[in-house]
């Protein structure tokens, strides 16, 4: 499976360098929302906090955010409704791999470019910018690490049982960017969630929202502490993973069984 | 022998949604869906053996592809039961996709932006295929396929044909025996379509083997297939050597004459007529030295023995009509009437 993986992973960084424009826009694209959410909220906390966050927090914050998103974000559901409605799942069918595996090597493949560019980024701010330096913490670097995989895998199984819908309606990519939508503000995108209503940030921390991204970022940044809310975190997480595997298997077996597998 | 392919009361249905046209039929449309149920397979039972190369006939839409796609273990039955490679397509999982090659003439697994050669080797990492196994088996299929210089080139560079033929090596470097191919030859060149029949044939006989294919050229049928299913609307019809179909469909035989210099016999000395022809048969066509009879196939040797004794003869030949008209007959008349 390791050479599989690395037969996967080798062709999709191949077709990367074919196209390095496009490279650039995605990482711009990456870059932007999170430095636009962090110049408007350096603009109203001034010189004071906000729900207890200063400048300095909200630098660090959107940092984290940029970083962790980007290792964490997934565009499976717009791979699956292509290969769903034009057809191209057939052969991927007919081979001895499941398709799945190619979606997860591709992911690997974009975060590890991406992310490691992010990451070079924010050594070299953090250089000549002091608010951006996060304390040294392996510990607790550690723990991040883990629930950044656990958020990786869940928004991975969000976004590829969203496609999987394509085998019932045309607008699988609709209700992700739906989502997208949505997570903007209870994923803690746009801002913490501790500056949220607690009414809804209690939503985003019920459902699977908070586990994707926010908690992850508050763990790294330090806003998550104390043993009980980092365990409760984690446990969130993986009880919505749980959930959505089981999501997908659901819509992966129904929904080969209703595959019209285009043409003919 | 085992068959390697075997259905049983076939059957596939798909339910489609009907809309009537315009806004409102829209919105009605959108809060009470109805659904029409399409039997794109019925009841369709055969057995293949090993080796064989078969070959779905049929229309647009009459169920070839479909039927081709549950063998292969993508579309799953309504009803019926299926078995190829030794497995239930459908639960074999890799064990089974190991055991089949699936090509697709509208629909191509090289990476578009990448030289096939990089699909190749991800094709041999998804198949654990060994490097040794992996050389040699490339080097056959490159020198059979005439592939040379192709495979360092971007895909989106190649044309059609060089692009079906390392689409053929894709899905052929795991060695497998049973191969279903759906319209292989689409949109090729007369020269590219007959180097990837000479490759089925050829690739059939060092390996043994089966293949099945759809295609809408008689070509490919004629040149490659020893046996027909002729399927439309979802039922088979036929099942047989493309010969024997013909004999029973085709009821008439053609006659192809040219003629000598000095026609001879009938008329006026030296000019033959098509009065002078028709009383052997059915003149089908007739520009002298040229003249085409239609005859009753059981009448096409007598009739061919008189017509050399009335006439200068330079050659003569007796034909089965076109295939493209004999399926014509069948898909119109059906298959069984005429017996």
């Amino acid at each position: 499976m390791i050479r599989r993986y690395a037969a996967l992973i080798r062709n999709a960084w191949l077709v990367d360098l074919q196209y390095r424009a496009s490279i650039v826009l995605w990482l711009l694209w990456g870059v932007t929302e999170p430095a636009i959410a962090l110049g408007i909220w350096w603009a109203i906390a001034g010189e004071g906090q906000i729900a207890g966050y200063a400048r300095a927090d909200f630098a660090r914050y959107f940092f984290a955010v940029m970083l962790i998103n980007q290792l964490t974000i997934a565009w499976d559901s717009w791979y699956l409704d292509r290969w769903i409605r034009d057809g191209d799942l057939n052969y991927r069918l007919a081979r001895p791999l499941h398709p799945a595996h190619e979606a997860v090597a591709e992911n690997l493949a974009y975060k590890a470019r991406t992310a490691s560019v992010i990451l070079v980024v924010w050594l070299l701010v953090a250089v000549v910018w002091p608010a951006v330096r996060l304390p040294l913490a392996p510990g607790r670097w550690a723990i991040t690490a883990v629930a950044v995989l656990l958020a990786a895998a869940m928004r991975f199984f969000i976004s590829f049982t969203t496609g999987l819908l394509a085998f019932w309606t045309t607008r699988a990519t609709a209700i992700m960017e739906l989502h997208a939508g949505v997570s903007l503000f209870l994923a803690g995108r746009i801002a913490p969630l501790a500056l949220l209503p607690p009414a809804v940030a209690g939503v985003a921390g019920a459902l699977w929202f908070r586990s994707m991204l926010a908690f992850p970022v508050d763990l790294l940044t330090g806003a998550v502490h104390g043993t009980d809310a980092i365990v409760r975190g984690l446990v969130g997480q993986l009880v919505w993973l749980a959930v959505w595997i089981g999501a997908y298997r659901l819509a992966w077996t129904r929904g080969l069984r209703k595959y019209g597998a285009v043409g003919g | 022998m085992p068959s390697i392919v075997a259905a049983e009361q076939l059957s596939k249905t798909f339910q489609v949604k009907v809309r009537d046209p315009g806004l409102q039929g829209a919105l009605r449309a959108l809060f009470r869906p109805r659904y029409r149920d399409v039997h794109a397979v019925r009841d369709v039972t055969f057995r293949i053996d090993p080796g064989e190369i078969v070959a779905f006939l049929g229309p647009n839409g009459a169920g070839k592809t479909t039927t081709l796609k549950m063998l292969a273990g993508l579309l799953y039955p309504t009803s019926g039961r299926v078995e190829a490679a030794g497995f239930n397509p459908w639960t074999g999982g890799p064990p089974f996709k190991r055991r089949i090659a699936l090509v697709l003439g509208n629909r191509q697994q090289l990476v578009w932006d990448l030289p096939p050669e990089e699909t190749f080797l991800l094709n041999r990492a998804i198949y654990d295929i060994a490097e040794g196994d992996y050389r040699e088996r490339l080097a056959e299929l490159v020198t059979l396929l005439e592939l040379g210089d192709v495979l360092q080139k971007p895909v989106r560079q190649l044309s059609l044909g060089e692009r079906m033929k390392c689409e053929l090596v894709a899905s052929l470097l795991h060695r497998p025996p049973l191969l279903f191919l759906d319209e292989p030859t689409l949109g090729l060149d007369v020269t590219a379509q007959d180097a990837i029949r000479r490759f089925l044939t050829e690739y059939r006989d060092r390996h043994g083997a089966t293949v099945l294919l759809t295609s809408h050229y008689m070509q490919d049928v004629t040149a490659l297939a020893s046996r027909v299913l002729m399927i439309n609307r979802g039922r088979l019809l036929y099942d047989g050597a493309l010969e024997a179909l013909v004999a029973r469909i085709a009821r008439t035989k053609r006659i192809e004459l040219v003629l000598g210099a000095r026609g001879g016999g009938g008329g006026d000395g030296n000019r033959v007529t098509a009065e002078a022809l028709a009383a052997f048969g059915a003149v089908k066509s007739f520009r002298f030295p040229n003249a085409v009879l239609e005859v009753r196939r059981e009448d096409a040797p007598a009739t061919s023995a008189r017509l050399l004794a009335a006439f200068s003869v330079a050659d003569l030949s007796i034909e089965d009509p076109p295939i493209e008209e004999v399926i014509r007959l069948a898909f119109a008349r059906g298959v069984e009437e005429e017996e």
